[in-house]
């Protein structure tokens, strides 16, 4: 077939290139959950203060383009006297942009909370931190693993982007790969339909962990 | 001299720029939507063979990066074709097909969404085909579709920087000049940022009194 043709004596290069993207992706997922779990609890906090703040991060990291985030945190770094690589700069980015769209989903978790369940917490005698922690969390984050899911493949996809800041990940490999063979329609068709694929993959995934995590609720 | 200070003449790129981005937004999202409308027409009547193509393709268009669609189209097709093909054509293209597969998806779930009882209860009146969707469906399914519609527009307009990549001067392109000549990353890029944020503020408000108007006229009134 005239695709693998073209692709098969870069294939190494590509794997080099995917797993940059992977490991890309690991490591913002990681940032971008653990700073919307913090930004929705800020957000749900009882504090004026706090809950504007956390509400603004949301608002203009949402409201603003990935491109123009990273080239902020790209060109802007340098400037304040943090030289770190392209890579971290683009980890840093996603996980913040990312952040900010996870955040929203786990406050609509916590807000679907029966009061009832927290009053009830709140009778057996435990603590705010308890309950938010052990009683909380626990059910928001079980009803938002299927938009939560939606939210981190968009940022798979968003993770093609760091390419335009010299990280050589997938798409950035292929592109190298596409100026070599001068056979870019078929490089790109090739990684149109890997993105795809993992994406798909990852979807199913989640539908799992959904399945597994509310295998005790009934009618979800 | 220096070149290296901002002058006046930056807002008029800085405008120009934003020219490009609204432009280019506007006619991806007409003819965007255009599409997106009349493949979720034909899914529901269940034209032959039509649905599995249809599905494939807007998944494929939804679950890939918009940058590899944008090289696949501006670089790709005109080398496998040995066509020419413009940044603007290029990016026009790329963007109206990835409105058209996330409208897609929105249309389909509103005329979904309509009951079907209510469709039954209209062919026993004697509707037409073409009557029950223009009189049934269509103002019902506009009333859902607005809302998620707005939300999928906003990010559109965000996505529209990427055509920056292919060579076309947009908002994001001016930035990237402004930043390269004045070495400023700072200034340059939060007020491209500024700009962007505006723009998708008033088009999320734009889209938040259209569906009040909407679902004005779908509520139920009683008899």
């Amino acid at each position: 077939m005239r695709f693998w043709r073209v692709i098969e004596p870069y294939i190494g290069f590509l794997l080099q290139g995917f797993a940059l993207t992977i490991a890309a992706c690991l490591l913002a997922i990681a940032g971008a959950v653990l700073l919307g779990a913090l930004t929705a609890s800020m957000r749900s906090s009882g504090n004026r203060l706090v809950r504007g703040a956390a509400n603004a991060y949301g608002d203009v990291f949402r409201n603003v383009p990935f491109l123009v985030q990273l080239f902020f945190f790209f060109y802007g770094l340098p400037e304040l006297g943090i030289y770190i690589g392209a890579f971290e700069t683009g980890v840093i980015a996603m996980s913040i942009a990312g952040g900010a769209f996870v955040s929203d989903v786990i406050l609509s978790g916590i807000l679907t909370v029966d009061a009832g369940v927290i009053d009830a917490a709140k009778v057996s005698g435990l603590s705010r931190v308890k309950i938010f922690t052990r009683v909380v969390l626990p059910i928001a984050l079980r009803v938002s693993v299927r938009p939560m899911g939606s939210v981190l493949i968009n940022l798979v996809l968003t993770s093609s982007i760091l390419s335009t800041i010299t990280v050589n990940e997938l798409t950035g490999a292929a592109k190298i790969v596409a100026a070599t063979t001068f056979k870019p329609f078929e490089v790109y068709a090739v990684l149109l339909v890997l993105y795809a694929s993992l994406t798909t993959l990852l979807s199913f995934a989640i539908s799992a962990v959904h399945r597994r995590l509310n295998r005790f609720m009934t009618g979800g | 001299m220096r070149y290296a200070d901002f002058t006046p003449y930056d807002i008029v790129l800085l405008l120009q720029g934003l020219g490009v981005t609204l432009a280019l937004f506007i006619g991806t999202t007409l003819i965007g939507l255009t599409i997106g409308l009349l493949l979720a027409v034909v899914h529901h009547y269940r034209v032959p063979g039509c649905r599995p193509v249809i599905v494939l393709v807007t998944e494929a268009l939804k679950n890939s990066p918009v940058l590899v669609q944008l090289f696949l189209v501006f670089f790709g097709i005109p080398a496998f074709l040995h066509i020419r093909m413009t940044p603007v054509e290029a990016a026009t293209l790329t963007i109206s097909l990835n409105t058209a597969a996330f409208a897609f998806v929105v249309f389909r779930s509103g005329i979904e969404s309509v009951d079907r009882d209510q469709i039954e209860a209209a062919e026993v009146f004697g509707l037409g085909r073409s009557q029950i969707l223009r009189l049934v469906i269509a103002p019902q399914a506009a009333a859902f579709s607005v809302g998620p519609l707005v939300g999928i527009l906003v990010n559109q307009l965000q996505v529209t920087s990427l055509i920056s990549v292919i060579g076309v001067f947009d908002l994001t392109k001016i930035g990237n000049i402004l930043n390269l000549r004045t070495l400023q990353p700072f200034i340059v890029w939060a007020v491209i940022g500024l700009i962007y944020y505006l723009a998708a503020k008033t088009l999320a408000h734009a889209g938040g009194r259209i569906e009040a108007a909407l679902r004005r006229s779908v509520k139920w009134g009683g008899i």
